[in-house]
């Protein structure tokens, strides 16, 4: 009895000083980004007078424009990828379309070093004359957004039964609209994960923003950096800026937890 | 009714060709393409700077990216970075899960916090630990030095463990997600058979979750090490590449010589490299994911 307490009550430490590990850097994040420069020269600071200087920098410095660019490349991106992910996945997963060939290719391209790509689209999009334009980085992030997208629909079509479809046609539905009126909408819960997750991952890169964007209007994740090269280090903008970035996807991600794995594993894994 | 076979195999394959073809199409000009286009590149002389046609110099690139000492030198890096994260990662991640899967009060809230981390985009942890590090500013080495500690986080000799442990932050929630599902997959009854007989908790570990584990295990493993391979944030915002050359990681050395030194046609050559490094790992991993299936 006594052992056993005594385990419960190491886990229970050994889990808190976990989420300590986790939330620590984030607090203080928050925390620096209401503080002033001279607070900011003070590493044990943990009481103070909030002041929104650095919150008023980064809006002036339109951090907000950036997050608009990052949403609008990340919505385009994931909406071409939806449509084209759904449809090829039902009959890759149905009708095992393309052979094992293309879900090889699907998984290479999720995992494929962005160096490999990346100049390709620099060279062409001036060849093109859309270097000042987002165009040349959404089609860098569809190279592995949709492909993510492809593979986690894979999985949540693999675990449809086929009997529904077969019902479906029976009732003298064609095969297209069997497949979206009927095969579809059991793939929706699978289908909001797969468009959260993938709008996280085009929201998050910044490699490809950094060789691809116009320095003037830029996308998130490379202004946040460029608050750690202007004038110094500019920590507390550079905070209020982080928060920025990462408030809205980690809230995002608490409701797609559950379906992540099934969707990372192509179905392999539930959870 | 009546129905044909033939017809019905026919329209049946029209059909899903399709249905494919967008996914074709769209994969084509976004990988496909820059893909045939960076082998095109790594076989010229092609430069950022200089005007006109580039140069067809056939395997040049190649052979001077052989014997360039400093990209075998990132090679090693990121081989180092990689094992140190990926083991601690592992080793943490699974700990972390075992400890959650018995964990009754606070679940969702519990596992959706120790999760978070995952989900931010790593420019900001990398700048997030190049504050909390910072000598003079940062909250670690002040804490440090309360308790009479004092240790040079990005010094030389230290740097590229320190990129490892931003990586364990950030990364260890993404082994927890992958061993929790797997731990709550693993069949019941060999573990209460076992408890029956009298087995202590660390047998049961080793003998009977453990084996049950292995093939998520190796996934994540897997997939975890395929992403840290590409690290370039965490370097890009504390040490560019430094102290000397010590945390230069191949991601990195390829965008300082296709970008900053605009030598493209190396760096493609150096991409194909990779590529050739990476692909058995990607065939592994594509095996593994298949004979689950």
């Amino acid at each position: 009895m006594v052992r056993q307490q005594l385990k419960t009550s190491l886990r229970v430490i050994f889990l808190l000083a976990a989420l300590i590990t986790v939330l620590f850097p984030l607090v203080w994040i928050a925390l620096a980004s209401f503080k002033t420069a001279p607070q900011l020269n003070d590493p044990s600071l943990l009481f103070f007078e909030p002041s929104l200087v650095n919150w008023k920098f980064v809006l002036e410095a339109g951090i907000l424009q950036a997050a608009g660019r990052s949403a609008f490349v990340a919505t385009v991106t994931v909406a071409i990828s939806a449509v084209v992910g759904s449809v090829a996945a039902y009959v890759i997963s149905t009708y095992k379309t393309g052979g094992s060939a293309t879900k090889f290719g699907i998984l290479a391209a999720q995992v494929l070093p962005p160096a490999v790509l990346v100049f390709p689209f620099l060279t062409l999009s001036y060849v093109l004359g859309v270097n000042d334009t987002l165009i040349p980085l959404i089609f860098a992030h569809l190279s592995f957004v949709l492909p993510v997208v492809t593979w986690f629909l894979i999985g949540f079509f693999d675990s449809v039964p086929r009997s529904l479809e077969e019902q479906a046609r029976v009732d003298g539905f064609t095969r297209f609209k069997a497949f979206l009126l009927v095969v579809m909408p059991q793939v929706y819960p699978g289908l909001g994960a797969a468009i959260i997750f993938g709008f996280t991952l085009s929201w998050n890169d910044m490699f490809y923003g950094l060789i691809l964007t116009p320095p003037n209007s830029t996308i998130l994740p490379v202004a946040i950096a460029g608050f750690n090269t202007f004038r110094g280090v500019e920590l507390g903008s550079m905070s209020a800026a982080i928060l920025v970035a990462v408030v809205p996807v980690v809230i995002a991600s608490f409701f797609i937890q559950k379906r992540l794995v099934q969707g990372i594993s192509g179905g392999a894994v539930k959870y | 009714m009546k129905v044909n076979p033939t017809a019905t195999r026919n329209t049946s394959r029209r059909f899903t060709l399709w249905m494919l073809l967008p996914l074709l199409a769209v994969a084509g000009v976004a990988v496909g393409l820059p893909l045939v286009y960076t082998l095109y590149l790594s076989l010229t002389d092609f430069s950022l700077i200089q005007q006109g046609v580039a140069g067809f110099v056939g395997f040049d690139n190649y052979w001077q990216s052989f014997t360039n000492q400093a990209l075998w030198n990132a090679i090693g890096t990121t081989g180092t970075y990689v094992f140190i994260a990926v083991s601690f990662e592992t080793a943490i991640g699974l700990m972390i899960a075992l400890a959650l899967q018995k964990q009754r009060w606070a679940r969702d809230f519990t596992r959706s916090m120790l999760l978070a981390p995952m989900f931010i985009t790593p420019i900001a942890v990398g700048l997030t630990f190049r504050f909390l590090l910072n000598d003079q500013l940062g909250a670690i080495p002040y804490l440090l030095d309360q308790v009479g500690l004092s240790y040079d986080f990005l010094g030389s000799g230290n740097a590229l463990f320190t990129l490892a442990m931003i990586d364990v932050w950030q990364w260890t929630p993404f082994m927890v997600l992958l061993l929790l599902a797997g731990l709550e997959s693993v069949p019941k009854q060999p573990l209460e058979a076992a408890r029956v007989d009298g087995a202590g908790s660390f047998y049961i570990f080793r003998r009977i979750t453990l084996p049950l584990l292995t093939p998520i295990l190796s996934v994540a493993i897997l997939l975890r090490s395929l992403d840290a391979l590409k690290v370039f944030e965490y370097v890009y915002a504390t040490t560019r590449g430094g102290p000397g050359t010590e945390t230069e990681t191949i991601q990195y050395f390829t965008y300082q010589t296709g970008i900053q030194f605009f030598r493209l046609g190396e760096a493609s050559a150096m991409a194909f490299i990779l590529l050739a490094i990476v692909l058995p790992l990607i065939v592994v991993l594509f095996r593994r994911l298949e004979s689950k299936a």
